[in-house]
């Protein structure tokens, strides 16, 4: 096939976003000239790419960038206000998993209305409805009604029947943000299917690794506008800087008023925000200095602005000339912390028994970041120095906690192990 | 703005499968499944939507008959007023239930792509199910304890459902597509409704609207819901019922009631007001069909 599966020249998608709420007739009739008051808003800009039939294209940009909006409009749900479409194939209409499922029904009656939607007759999916309960593995649940069924279940069933389509062309939004990993893995086995049987993939995601995984090539939207096309790995690397400088501006922009000096070493989005930072010995008192051997213990004050689903909490240890010593967060020792709701606040401790650190200097740094670090709450890089006294004669930077022992053989073959030393 | 697009040759199943056909699967799915849903989960299922005309009927005869002392003369006027009800229950509640098929379905509207006109007829239609099996019920009762009058005239009753169907459907075009920006619509909706229910002769005889003069009870049979369930009527119940003095159709093909009260060319109002609100109706639909997704 010689042709695009999808051309899309100059496309431009508009919302009108009303100022008043007009959507009564009492409003229409007592505001007659009501309906000049609105805000444009440009969720597509002068869009233009084509797909090659074959290709799995991956789609990628930040909340509000406009890609789902692109889909939509690839898909035909919304119609663009300016530039041209021209698709050759049979588009897949769903965009999402279990898109017109009803709790009501049954799995197999979901499963034929679904697969109405998908385009295929009763008779259609009667032949292939075993396979579907199969591939879902919900033998036992035909007959359930779909409100019973786990989350876990309704996406199995909803992503069985979706990959029944026989379109040539299929569009998924974010379907790989649902499920667990091995149905993520079971996604992938079937977009590696697609992809050998020539079938036009576009999938828009945030999963960074999935799109330098599978995709042949990668759009990057922001602000509606197509500002990256290329191969995966170079797009979502531009991504990844777009992020960070991003989450700096925002930062900057939030807290103008603060000195520079500070903003370089703090960033953040601050729907949580560092408050205090002290570090205290074992009866609470705060100290800057710390005897080798003491307990020491980094105490985060922190208050939340917003509630979020999930929050990390990490440290690090720096010698005065930048040498990262230690770091850790909750996430990597397992804890979980939970978020009070807006409003609320409270004290992380990160207590150290014994510092082992050696006479020096030293950073602290703290920060407040969602579980995968890709989203910075409060990020507070040297927010205090503290200094480590040890008067030991250790050299070094650590002492290491171990233990000196010794065992000598004797003229008679004795053994006679002692203990000489036990470094504490 | 163009969109283009065309199947492309050679992708599965879809080969041999029209749009069409495609189409009126859904259409077939969806109506089965509102169908379905309706009844499940009330102990007494299916049987609500033959109680709710039943209890209607039974209030407004007790009324009419006892208190007003009218449809009395009538030997007809129990069946008539059961016919009448339950046609116009279908003309109510298929329109309110359409109406608001496709500010409903938000969810599929954002997220999947296929022709919006499918959840109006899907709607249209299952309320249509109810209805046929209601209107089959009443004629084997009826006709079971002897109280069916049918003559040449019955003939022609699938032909007067059919428009009947029509301007349901053209009012549920219009409807649907208008609730998406006015939810005020459901309110007006509902008292229009009323209006209807009142002004078309539904609940009492046609003769009490009319009062004997000629001239109103062709003004009033202008109004296609009265011209329908009155047509109905005299083609189920009151079958053999001569026609009026002054029509002279002589002895020829069984003809419309209403024709004979309206005259030939008066006749044509109510129909074509029907075809005028299905054309309507599609011509709203079709204008709005592309926004739909963005202010669901």
């Amino acid at each position: 096939m010689n042709a695009a599966a999808i051309r899309a020249e100059h496309i431009s998608k508009r919302f009108r976003i009303p100022l008043d709420r007009a959507s009564t007739l009492k409003y229409r009739v007592t505001h007659p000239r009501s309906s000049a008051r609105y805000r444009d808003l440009y969720a597509l800009r002068d869009v233009s790419f084509v797909v090659p039939h074959g290709q799995f294209l991956g789609i990628i940009g930040h909340n509000g960038s406009g890609k789902s909006t692109l889909l939509k409009v690839l898909a035909r749900i919304y119609r663009p206000e300016g530039g041209s479409l021209s698709i050759d194939g049979f588009v897949s209409p769903f965009l999402e998993l279990g898109v017109g499922f009803n709790p009501e029904l049954t799995a197999r009656e979901n499963v034929f209305l679904n697969g109405a939607i998908l385009g295929l007759t009763r008779a259609e999916m009667s032949r292939r409805i075993d396979d579907v309960i199969a591939f879902a593995e919900l033998q036992d649940f035909t007959e359930q009604k779909l409100k019973n069924f786990s989350s876990g279940m309704q996406v199995r069933l909803a992503f069985s029947v979706a990959i029944q389509a026989d379109a040539g062309i299929l569009l998924m939004d974010e379907v790989l943000a649902v499920g667990d990993a091995s149905f993520q893995e079971k996604c992938f086995d079937v977009f590696s299917r697609y992809k050998r049987e020539g079938r036009t993939i576009v999938l828009v995601t945030h999963d960074l690794a999935a799109v330098s995984n599978y995709c042949d090539r990668v759009l990057l939207l922001d602000h509606g506008q197509l500002v990256a096309d290329g191969p995966a790995a170079d797009v979502a690397a531009e991504y990844r800087r777009m992020v960070g400088a991003r989450s700096e501006k925002e930062y900057q922009e939030h807290h103008e008023e603060q000195p520079a000096g500070e903003a370089r070493s703090r960033w953040g989005s601050r729907e949580v925000e560092i408050t205090e930072v002290r570090l205290v010995d074992a009866a609470g008192q705060a100290h800057h200095t710390f005897a080798s051997g003491q307990a020491m213990t980094v105490e985060i004050d922190y208050v939340a602005h917003q509630q979020v689903d999930d929050f990390v909490c990490g440290v690090l240890f720096e010698r005065s000339d930048g040498l990262v010593l230690a770091g850790s967060n909750t996430r990597i020792d397992r804890i979980t912390l939970t978020c009070p709701p807006a409003g609320g606040g409270g004290t992380i401790r990160y207590t150290i028994d014994r510092v082992r650190f050696l006479s020096a200097e030293y950073l602290l740094t703290v920060a407040l970041h969602d579980r995968y670090d890709n989203r910075s709450y409060d990020h507070w890089e040297r927010v205090m120095s503290f200094r480590v006294m040890d008067e030991s004669g250790r050299v070094g930077l650590v002492e290491t906690g171990g233990r000196w022992s010794t065992s000598s053989t004797g003229a008679l073959g004795e053994q006679a192990p002692a203990r000489v030393a036990e470094g504490r | 703005m163009t969109v283009t697009a065309r199947p492309a040759v050679g992708s599965g199943a879809v080969i041999g499968t029209t749009a069409l056909r495609r189409h009126l699967n859904l259409v077939r799915e969806l109506a089965i499944t509102q169908f379905k849903l309706k009844y499940t989960g009330s102990v007494l299922g299916y049987l609500w939507s033959l109680f709710k005309p039943m209890m209607l009927f039974g209030i407004t005869y007790a009324i009419f008959v006892y208190l007003f002392n009218v449809g009395r003369t009538s030997p007809h006027f129990a069946l008539q007023l059961l016919v009448a009800i339950v046609l116009f229950t279908f003309f109510q509640e298929a329109t309110a239930t359409a109406m608001s098929s496709v500010a409903g379905t938000g969810h599929l509207i954002r997220k999947a792509h296929f022709p919006r006109s499918i959840l109006v007829l899907a709607s249209s239609l299952s309320a249509f199910i109810t209805f046929l099996i209601n209107m089959t019920l009443i004629i084997v009762v009826g006709s079971a304890i002897g109280q069916m009058d049918l003559g040449l005239r019955s003939l022609l009753t699938p032909l007067f459902i059919v428009e009947l169907y029509a301007l349901v459907l053209g009012f549920s075009l219009g409807l649907s597509a208008l609730f998406v920006f006015y939810r005020d619509l459901g309110h007006i909706w509902e008292i229009v409704t009323q209006l209807l229910l009142y002004g078309s002769a539904v609940v009492y005889p046609y003769s009490l609207l009319t009062h004997g003069h000629r001239l109103l009870g062709q003004i009033a049979g202008l109004n296609p819901v009265a011209q329908i369930i009155e047509d109905v009527r005299h083609a189920l119940v009151a079958g053999n019922l001569p026609y009026p003095p002054g029509v002279n159709y002589g002895s020829g093909p069984a003809v419309p009631w209403m024709a004979s009260i309206l005259g030939a060319a008066t006749y044509l109002v109510p129909l074509s007001l029907v075809a005028a609100i299905v054309a309507l109706g599609v011509t709203i639909f079709r204008r709005l069909e592309p926004r739909f997704a963005e202010n669901l």
